[in-house]
């Protein structure tokens, strides 16, 4: 059994050191390049979203390199993505294929689910073997997150522009190397400390703008043209909710005790969007509101098509709470010189009203 | 007397004669929007995002025409009606969208049916709509039986005689009499099953009166509303196993079976951009192509879809159909 995983952002780093701790025979098919979304397009029916091209595009080249089962996420009542697994199974089976589908209910099944699947996976390694591989994952996930922030913070402001990203690269390649949690404690802290030590402009008061919507495209960089650098590079600083350690650590453990980090959103949503409309759409209002004091502007990225996110696009501009909101949509005829203009449209519009506010 | 406004699009073709019967029963007076228009698709389009689906424009059209004439709007947020099969983001946040991009209409009366939640929370959703209209709780449960066997007698008619949804709404009204569909049926060159949602299947200015020009090439037209549950069930069991969505019956369900058997063409209509049936109608279409046994054409529906060009490739499938029918009954010969 070799086992074969699509990619989204970073994850395939914490996946493939629980795969190589359970000594699991896996594949991590090559990061997204223009072959893969090509691969995606080709296979897929036209309507569905970049999410499922990008996936599917993974899976064919996972499959290309000899895995015989992969794992894909699913489960009910969050949007097609429930059914994606069906269909992406379907069309590498007809392309010759033959590959078993494992489904990862996200929705549904919570830390127990996972953990079952994984001993599944693994031909039944005793649970001692499963839970300290697991840990060790996330903690890889958690320094990798933490990283980013540091970055996020520093892209903005740096002089020599590129040099966090240069660094953060160098950072994701020794996390990835690190095998033991001294080796990776070391690595997070070194790269948090040489980050901080890049030349800054302390006088500089960046804008501040917040990035929100559908999941995978927030956190896949190829699928939104790595609209965070970009924007980074335009002197602004990004700020963002979403990271796939938040949502591990709440889903898995502290949803199933009754804890939501979401409620705060939720409430704030609710005067103009009163119901979980499925995937993200219920969060992107909230966030517009819930931060609407502390952001200038706001970065909503949407795949094509996507239903919870249209309704969501469609209510934002009526709420109380005014700033201004950009809507990319991605898809695969998504063009960066399209992106950039639009971006540095919006942040002059958000330069000249920060001016308006301070001489107010 | 309260008067209660119902867009004529989206769900209004499956449950219209139950919320007429429930609100009537409460003593209200139901008002519904007319038949599509351009000038009601333009003014609902120009009220959202372009990315927005057909059917949501043509639903926002209804609302602006109902502005100014009645004191509420119904529009329901159904979430499930099954358990565990789920609905279109854009019906869970119809009522809150409509309200965010035309906040001059009348006030909204919103339910949230969702089965998942269990009975109680169900009987509880229908009474807090009731409330509105009366205080007694046990009238507002007379109208929901009421509304519910109306609704019963609603599909019982459909599939028994063989109606489409708007030859019985008209007729429960009393409106029209419409009782010739047998006669040309005889003389029926072929049978054309169409499959999709009924807001797009049976609006006449959204989908060119596809049924009508079918018609009148004297084809005999199938619809989704003429199977029995049993048989739709059935069908997408052996195809999909279970169904995922809320309306896949009509479009899953109703394809895989008349793809099987009982027509001579099928066609799937879609709506641009439309999320669930992206990967509806592409099962059905696999489907087609795995058995090779009935031909099957889909039309993907917009606000700038040509008549011209609907009617060209309506004419190719039909006389691709006829040809096909005919060499048949050479070879039988």
């Amino acid at each position: 059994m070799r086992i074969g995983i699509p990619h989204m952002g970073n994850l395939y780093i914490p996946v493939k050191a629980l795969f190589e701790r359970l000594n699991i025979d896996y594949v991590i098919p090559p990061v997204n390049s223009q072959r893969t979304l090509s691969l995606g397009v080709k296979h897929s029916p036209e309507g569905l979203c970049i999410p499922f091209k990008l996936t599917l595009g993974n899976l064919i080249e996972a499959a290309e390199l000899g895995a015989d089962t992969l794992l894909m996420a699913g489960g009910y009542g969050i949007c097609r993505l429930g059914y994606y697994a069906k269909i992406q199974e379907q069309i590498i089976r007809d392309l010759g294929y033959n590959c078993e589908m494992v489904q990862l209910g996200v929705s549904e099944q919570k830390l127990f689910g996972l953990l079952k699947v994984i001993k599944r996976l693994s031909n039944y390694a005793p649970w001692s073997r499963i839970i300290s591989a697991f840990r060790f994952g996330l903690a890889k996930l958690n320094a990798l997150d933490k990283i980013e922030r540091v970055v996020q913070k520093v892209r903005p402001i740096e002089r020599i522009k590129g040099k966090a990203n240069w660094l953060f690269a160098k950072a994701i390649k020794a996390i990835d190397k690190a095998d033991d949690y001294a080796t990776l404690k070391r690595v997070q802290t070194d790269y948090i400390d040489q980050l901080n030590q890049v030349t800054k402009d302390n006088q500089a008061q960046p804008l501040i703008v917040g990035i929100t919507g559908e999941f995978y495209v927030v956190l896949e960089p190829f699928s939104n043209l790595d609209v965070e650098s970009e924007l980074g590079k335009l002197g602004v600083e990004v700020r963002r909710m979403t990271f796939i350690s938040e949502w591990t650590k709440f889903s898995l453990f502290l949803n199933p005790l009754g804890m939501n980090e979401k409620d705060r959103i939720h409430k704030a949503a609710l005067p103009y969007l009163k119901r979980d409309i499925g995937g993200d759409g219920w969060e992107s209002v909230g966030e517009k509101v819930l931060h609407a004091k502390e952001y200038d502007g706001l970065v909503h990225l949407a795949p094509f098509t996507c239903m919870p996110e249209i309704t969501a696009q469609n209510i934002m501009p009526s709420t109380k709470e005014n700033i201004p909101v950009l809507t990319i949509l991605c898809d695969e005829q998504i063009a960066k010189a399209g992106v950039l203009t639009r971006l540095e449209a919006f942040v002059d519009l958000l330069e000249c009203r920060r001016r308006k506010c301070n001489n107010k | 007397m309260i008067r209660i406004g119902i867009p004529r699009a989206l769900l209004y073709y499956q449950y219209y004669p139950m919320w007429k019967t429930f609100f009537e029963e409460l003593g209200a007076e139901v008002v519904v929007s007319p038949p599509t228009t351009q000038v009601m698709l333009a003014s609902g389009s120009s009220r959202v995002v372009a990315d927005t689906c057909l059917p949501v424009k043509v639903f926002l059209g209804h609302i602006l025409a109902l502005v100014g004439k009645c004191d509420y709007i119904f529009v329901p947020a159904i979430r499930s009606v099954e358990s565990k099969v789920y609905n279109c983001s854009k019906f869970l946040g119809l009522p809150d969208l409509t309200r965010a991009v035309i906040p001059e209409s009348p006030p909204i009366l919103d339910i949230d049916i969702d089965i998942n939640k269990g009975k109680r929370n169900l009987y509880q959703a229908i009474y807090q709509l009731g409330r509105h209209l009366t205080w007694y709780p046990l009238r507002v449960r007379r109208a929901s039986q009421a509304a519910w066997q109306a609704h019963l007698n609603y599909h019982q008619l459909m599939s028994s005689r063989n109606l489409t949804p708007p030859q019985v709404i008209e007729r429960i009204s009393g409106t029209a009499e419409a009782e010739a569909n047998s006669s040309y049926l005889i003389s029926a060159q072929a049978t054309i099953a169409i499959i999709g949602h009924p807001y797009l299947l049976y609006d006449e200015h959204v989908n060119h009166r596809l049924i009508h020009r079918l018609e009148q090439a004297h084809n005999r037209v199938l619809t989704p509303e003429m199977l029995s549950t049993e048989e739709l069930q059935s069908a997408i069991a052996r195809l999909v196993g279970r169904a995922y969505w809320t309306y896949e019956e009509e479009v899953v369900g109703a394809g895989a079976h008349y793809l099987q058997s009982g027509a001579d063409g099928v066609i799937g209509i879609i709506a641009f951009g439309c999320g669930p049936d992206s990967v509806m109608m592409d099962v059905v279409r696999q489907q087609a192509s795995r058995l090779k046994a009935t031909p099957f054409m889909s039309l993907t529906l917009e606000e700038h879809t040509a008549e011209a060009g609907i009617v060209t490739r309506l004419e190719a499938f039909l006389d691709m159909i006829h040809r096909r029918k005919r060499s048949q009954v050479k070879t039988c010969v």
